[in-house]
């Protein structure tokens, strides 16, 4: 915009009005590309979706309620379930926990801002884009490929272009994926508060780059796999075709490196959670910092190293499946140390039970039980007969909805307050654990003792005569009731949105810098960047406040003990911006605007 | 309803159904073994986890001091060789169940040509097709059937699997595990039923609109009764060939009359 062109006295106020009007503030948070805009949008959206997800599960289970049942027709079930996988993995758990490295990890490690913002709000839209390629073609012929839409079921069926559509909403979930993780990481590499060297990164961000560079790596990958796909489908590739002299088992290979990269996506993502959640409620430092941090990593190189866990039945030569089951029961260290520290930052803490550290203790709890039943069946002659069974669905069901749903709402739970400045409700947030964590229990259980009958996954009806319509009317009943918790979670997140009540900067009394900024942080995020000493860099700047104002001999309302009290707690970002700042002499704006900040409510 | 769940576990129904065959037997026991053992790890990760939630109750309690390395390490080498452990159990039963046992004394004594096995490992080799959304079954003589195949007791059975469209997986749970073909990457399994009986399963690869019909019975018989019905199968398939032939080549025959016929 052109500066107004004024000859006379200086008067600032004619320069406001020459502004344009000021445009609605969803236009302005749709095309800002500050991460805490991109990231409010990306959890948003992936709410939405998740209850998109949450849908079409809720439908597939009441076909499934009676045997032989007719309420939806095959063809119908079939575009269901090839939605059904992607909604609830790359367009709900994934991008929740992708608006929440957004929002969080510029916050976290310091930093005024992403590196890359408009990369950042690229992945959004490209996010978004695809999320509505695959949706729109329920307008016309969804894909009735399967979960995966593995080949030559996806060259065959749906003659029209609905597997086109899904390969192409996949394909730039990819690219959103690939964008996000590049600027994830040059953030991460170039942002970070001074002081503040690798072992020093919280526990979350540092979480974020080991999803970053997974999905360099898978990204690409499926990329690849749904290009060679749509090759086939339209201009006569033979990529997949065997006849033809293509790979018939190539594509299964890719989709399953992708398709397990998202899925440890997800449990890392709820891994940094879970260890920021404990730390903070427990009143503990980390336990292990670093054996959890170098586990992560490990988690996430053995867990994609054992793609073809998920392929024991395929005529794979017994050496590349034993090198799969290695990498697959390796696993069983990283993910064993890292709940181990979970155990040493608890014990001797004292536990608060809030919402988040409750659904941060339900998500361990079935990751537990998700990742134990996963090991298992990654033993070759074990997955022989439980894969692609309602065993095995049962076990990702539970890791993913252990650290995607329970594990994605402990952190919107933890950092809702950040966010808007407001609580979360706690009374619906009670509610909303119990009847999902029961409900995905009494889902998934049945269905795995079905599938030990003999039950197999994706299925539109069973038969009534192989002894399996209890435990399908009990899952389908437990289906419900998870439903109804998450619809509880998302109605407390638009109810509180507005109207919940006021939390302050830092209601938990967290360790880390996110709790230095105001909530919700201003455009630039700290008026001061800080130095960072250890891992928990904001617990030392409170104490650092409270030893000041010790010195300094304040009233007694700042200086109770070595905890502040409430009103000590709310002056804090100030006073500590003010301490920090008193070098450059600017403390005065600072502790003006510490003083608006509220302390926790009561 | 809610008591059925218990009532069916305490049945066995904890494990895959109970084994008829070495194969399956091998699969079964690995089963319960890796299961108990991710059973107590899980139980104990989530013991741990309650009781550690059991603090102290203070506001602000004594800080503890960090884990040391050496925990770390004794607790990652305690796993890394409860991995190991289960790594070499799990190639030792996987062995054990891909390795074809020679057929019975009571099984089906045959000598199959162009093998040079010794006579007591001949197995029989039954080609199994898949299609959307049927197994089709052909025998060594040619005779062939569908959905339900027929064996002999105590007799190795090789299966050579292909598929004539998109991907299946052959899966009886009660005679071993799932082996998934499509076209152009044909697959192979064994079993040796050790009773006599049927047994089901069905596919578990997703395969389109019909997926959820494609289910395979093997019924096992004892070698004579299995020759009779080769025998019977392959004069039903001639008479039935002859019927089409012959109302193929009569080709003025009524459009009534082969409405007729096909009621």
């Amino acid at each position: 915009m052109t500066p107004p062109i004024y000859t006379g006295a200086a008067r600032p106020e004619v320069v406001v009005e020459d502004l344009g009007d000021e445009r609605a503030g969803w236009v302005r948070t749709a095309t800002s590309a500050d991460h805490k805009a991109v990231g409010r949008m990306f959890i948003a959206t992936a709410l939405t979706f998740g209850a998109a997800a949450l849908t079409l599960l809720v439908m597939m289970r009441i076909q499934l309620i009676v045997p032989d049942a007719t309420i939806i027709r095959p063809e119908i079930f079939d575009r269901l379930l090839s939605a059904y996988g992607i909604t609830g993995l790359l367009f709900f758990a994934i991008p929740l926990f992708m608006g929440l490295i957004t929002y969080v990890v510029p916050l976290q490690i310091g930093a005024r801002g992403p590196a890359l913002p408009r990369l950042g709000s690229l992945s959004y839209w490209l996010y978004l884009m695809g999320a509505i390629f695959v949706y729109a073609s329920f307008m016309y012929s969804p894909s009735e490929a399967g979960t995966i839409a593995v080949t030559p079921l996806s060259e065959v069926s749906s003659p029209s272009h609905g597997v086109d559509a899904w390969a192409v909403g996949v394909g730039l979930m990819c690219l959103s994926l690939i964008v996000f993780a590049v600027n994830t990481l040059t953030t991460i590499r170039l942002g970070r508060a001074p002081g503040m060297v690798w072992r020093r990164v919280p526990l979350f961000s540092f979480a974020s780059t080991v999803i970053s560079w997974l999905l360099l790596v898978i990204g690409p990958v499926m990329l690849a796999a749904v290009s060679m796909l749509l090759i086939d489908r339209n201009f006569d590739g033979i990529f997949y075709d065997s006849g033809e002299g293509g790979a018939p088992m190539l594509y299964q290979h890719l989709a399953w490196i992708f398709f397990t990269g998202a899925y440890l996506t997800v449990l890392l993502a709820a891994f940094g959670v879970i260890s920021e959640i404990f730390s903070t409620f427990s009143r503990q430092p980390q336990f292990a910092q670093r054996a959890t941090a170098g586990s992560m990593v490990a988690f996430a190189v053995l867990g994609l190293l054992a793609w073809m866990q998920n392929m024991y039945s395929e005529p794979i030569p017994i050496g590349f499946l034993y090198f799969a089951m290695l990498m697959a029961v390796a696993m069983v260290v990283p993910a064993g140390l890292i709940f181990f520290n979970w155990i040493g930052t608890l014990r001797g803490g004292s536990v608060q039970s809030k919402p988040p550290m409750r659904f941060a203790l339900g998500a361990a709890v079935l990751i537990a039980i998700g990742l134990a039943g996963e090991w298992a069946g990654s033993v070759v002659p074990v997955g022989w007969q439980i894969g692609q069974t309602g065993v095995a669905w049962g076990d990702t069901h539970f890791a993913l909805i252990g650290g995607g749903v329970l594990g994605g709402f402990a952190a919107l739970y933890y950092w809702f307050p950040k966010i808007t400045g407001r609580y979360m409700g706690t009374t619906l947030a009670g509610a909303s654990f119990w009847a999902t964590t029961l409900g995905a229990v009494v889902m998934i259980v049945p269905v795995q003792l079905a599938g030990l009958e003999g039950m197999p996954v994706d299925v539109y009806k069973f038969f009534g005569d192989t002894g399996m319509s209890a435990y399908n009317l009990i899952a389908s009943l437990g289906a419900i009731l998870f439903a109804i918790g998450v619809i509880l979670t998302l109605v407390n997140a638009a109810a509180s949105y507005n109207g919940g009540s006021e939390a302050g900067h830092d209601p938990w009394g967290g360790s880390t810098l996110e709790w230095f900024a105001l909530s919700p942080p201003p455009p630039h995020n700290f008026d001061l960047v800080p130095d960072v000493r250890s891992n928990e860099a904001y617990r030392d700047i409170r104490e650092a406040v409270v030893a000041r104002a010790t010195e300094l001999e304040l009233p007694p309302a700042s200086t109770a003990g070595p905890e502040p009290e409430p009103a000590a707690v709310a002056a804090e970002p100030a006073a500590a911006q003010a301490e920090q700042g008193a070098e450059d002499g600017s403390s005065e704006d600072d502790a003006d605007e510490g003083e608006a900040g509220d302390g926790p409510v009561a | 309803m809610l008591a059925l769940v218990p009532a069916a576990a305490s049945a066995g129904a904890l494990a895959p159904a109970s084994p008829a065959s070495p194969a399956a037997d091998d699969e079964r026991a690995a089963y319960v073994v890796v299961v108990v053992i991710a059973v107590l790890l899980a139980i104990g990760l989530i013991a741990g986890l309650i009781a550690a939630t059991r603090g102290s109750g203070d506001d602000e309690p004594e800080r503890r001091t960090r884990g040391t390395s050496g925990v770390q390490a004794r607790v990652g080498a305690g796993l890394g060789v409860l991995a190991v452990a289960i790594f070499v159990f799990g190639v030792i039963v996987t062995e054990s169940a891909r390795e074809v046992e020679p057929t019975g004394a009571d099984g089906l004594q045959t000598v199959q040509r162009d093998l040079s096995l010794p006579a007591d490992a001949e197995p029989l080799e039954i080609e199994v097709s898949g299609q959307q959304w049927l197994w089709r079954y052909q025998y060594p003589d040619g005779t062939f059937s569908y959905y339900e195949m027929v064996v002999p007791v105590d007799t190795a059975v090789v299966l050579k699997l292909d598929s004539t469209d998109v991907l299946h997986s052959w899966w009886i749970p009660a005679l071993g595990g799932q082996a998934a073909v499509a076209p152009g990457s044909d697959n192979q399994t064994w079993f040796k039923a050790t009773e006599t009986g049927e047994f089901e399963g069905s596919s578990t690869e997703f395969s389109g609109p019909g997926y959820a019909t494609m289910r395979a019975r093997v019924r096992v018989v004892e070698p004579a009764e299995y020759q009779a019905w080769l025998t019977q199968q392959a004069e039903d398939i001639k008479e039935a060939q002859e019927a089409v032939a012959e109302r193929v080549l009569a080709e003025d025959t009524p459009d009534e009359q082969l409405e007729e016929d096909a009621e």
